[in-house]
């Protein structure tokens, strides 16, 4: 029998997703976890943590675990309805807390916003501004990938679909991340309520932008515009869930998509063989991009859900409002389901794959994810065909304290343009 | 011959095309498909399937 007292557990010395070895090089302790404590309880984090591929794709495809901030043991106690502020109304409409029924008619009303027949529209209003931060490194000999690209690309993406002025990219992308740290268990409540109060400001410009819409006799064909003007069976959004909606575009899209642009080019300069296979043969992209995030598997923190009841699983007993980290990262790389894990391959079958997740929550910006990636490598290779990593490794550096990913902030490329260029 | 989609991922699955990879033959009606039958892209229940037109 299962019981909370022959429970599995582990410490920082097992899984320290603070460290710096474990965020230069993650695989090992990934496959430690894998092999020897696919769940176990993390004293020190205090959640379960989940890292086999089979258990991962479980947990995520079963509604009982919630990602649900608010079924958390330790969250804070529900607030009187007079005392709720816009980021509580807007978090309680959202995707992670309404019913699966709410949650499937939410899906259904924002589809055409990020579906793979709109791929094309999202192209077309982004790839102007891939091509304009690729302007600005003109002919320079050498660039960091970092603040060239990622730093830019992702939250201008973002501000250009939801229709933010470009001279608020900045504040907005700050905004994305308060909203991320407002409900991530493993920061203090000190630093949650901080971050959840940062956010105020910015769901307030939103509101403002939503009524002005909504004061319209036509609201708009951009993103925006759909959210307002979107009907499902007579019924439309309110308010709240369209700053959910929002909330949740800008949350998955920019501070997350940073991490996309330097772990594709780390991932394909490191692999030359690969760089070259996919500059002859660009209908790999989309293949390359899930395996590229698969392979460079750039996430510290595990996803994070919450039991909503007392659940046998994976031979252990998970209690009612306990915190699962879904250690998707380490899943990506479980040799159970991925032949040579830590091989490159971009012509590697992807069947299965939970590079997106898996289950109701699936990634809602898979798609603008595949788009932003595709536009940009597709630039990269077609400016700098001869690139390589400046100095072997691109004197590759880590935001240490990132609250969430293993933060590459500066890879440095040494362009070879005019070699390139006299050669050819 | 119709196309549903997937309305958590985007996934859409074409009856006349069907998904001969997955073992499941061109001309397949969507509502032929095993009851447990999961979208290959996201893992979602038929029930998140609703029909698609361009």
């Amino acid at each position: 029998m299962t019981t909370a007292a022959n429970r599995v557990e582990i410490d920082s010395r097992v899984f320290n997703p603070y460290s710096k070895d474990f965020i230069r090089t993650p695989d090992p302790t990934w496959q430690t976890l894998i092999r020897d404590y696919p769940v176990a309880w993390h004293k020190e984090l205090g959640m379960w943590i989940v890292s086999s591929h089979e258990l991962c794709d479980k947990i995520l495809k079963d509604n009982r675990f919630t990602p649900n901030f608010r079924a958390w043991e330790h969250a804070p106690p529900p607030k009187a309805e007079a005392d709720k502020n816009d980021f509580d109304l807007a978090f309680e409409k959202g995707f992670f807390a309404v019913s699966t029924k709410d949650h499937l008619r939410l899906r259904k009303l924002t589809m055409p916003a990020f579906s793979k027949p709109v791929m094309g529209k999202i192209d077309a209003k982004i790839r102007d501004l891939v091509a304009e931060c690729f302007d600005a490194i003109g002919d320079a000999g050498e660039f960091d990938v970092y603040s060239a690209l990622a730093n830019k690309i992702p939250v201008r993406s973002i501000a250009r679909m939801v229709g933010v002025p470009t001279n608020m990219e900045e504040y907005f992308h700050e905004f994305a991340v308060s909203v991320i740290k407002s409900t991530r268990i493993n920061l203090g409540p000190k630093e949650r309520d901080e971050a959840m109060k940062a956010t105020l400001p910015g769901f307030a410009f939103f509101r403002k932008l939503i009524s002005e819409r909504r004061a319209v006799s036509h609201p708009g064909d951009d993103f925006l515009g759909n959210l307002v003007g979107a009907t499902e069976n007579g019924e439309s959004l309110d308010d709240y869930e369209i700053l959910s909606v929002i909330f949740a575009l800008i949350t998955a899209g920019s501070d997350t998509a940073t991490d996309l642009h330097t772990f594709l080019i780390h991932g394909l300069l490191g692999n030359r063989d690969q760089y070259e296979l996919l500059k002859q043969k660009p209908e790999l992209m989309e293949n390359a991009i899930i395996e590229l995030l698969r392979y460079g598997s750039f996430g510290k923190m595990p996803f994070f859900r919450f039991a909503t009841d007392d659940i046998e699983f994976g031979g252990q007993l998970i209690k009612k409002g306990q915190g699962i980290g879904v250690n998707i990262q380490a899943a990506w790389h479980d040799p159970a389901k991925w032949e040579n894990p830590t091989k490159l391959d971009i012509t590697r079958r992807l069947d299965g794959n939970i590079v997106f997740g898996a289950g109701a929550h699936f990634c809602i910006g898979t798609y603008l994810v595949r788009v932003q990636g595709a536009l940009m490598l597709t630039e990269f290779m077609k400016r700098f065909p001869n690139a390589e990593l400046a100095n072997g490794d691109g004197n590759i550096d880590y935001e240490w304290t990132h609250h969430n990913a293993r933060r590459i902030n500066r890879l440095m490329v040494k362009t070879n343009r005019q070699a390139g260029q006299k050669a050819a | 011959m119709n196309k549903w989609i997937c309305v958590i991922c985007g996934f859409i699955y074409d009856e006349a095309q069907g998904l001969p990879e997955h073992g499941i033959a061109a001309g397949t009606a969507f509502n032929d498909l095993a009851e447990d039958w999961t979208c290959p892209e996201c893992g979602s229940p038929k029930s998140a399937f609703e029909p698609y037109s361009e």
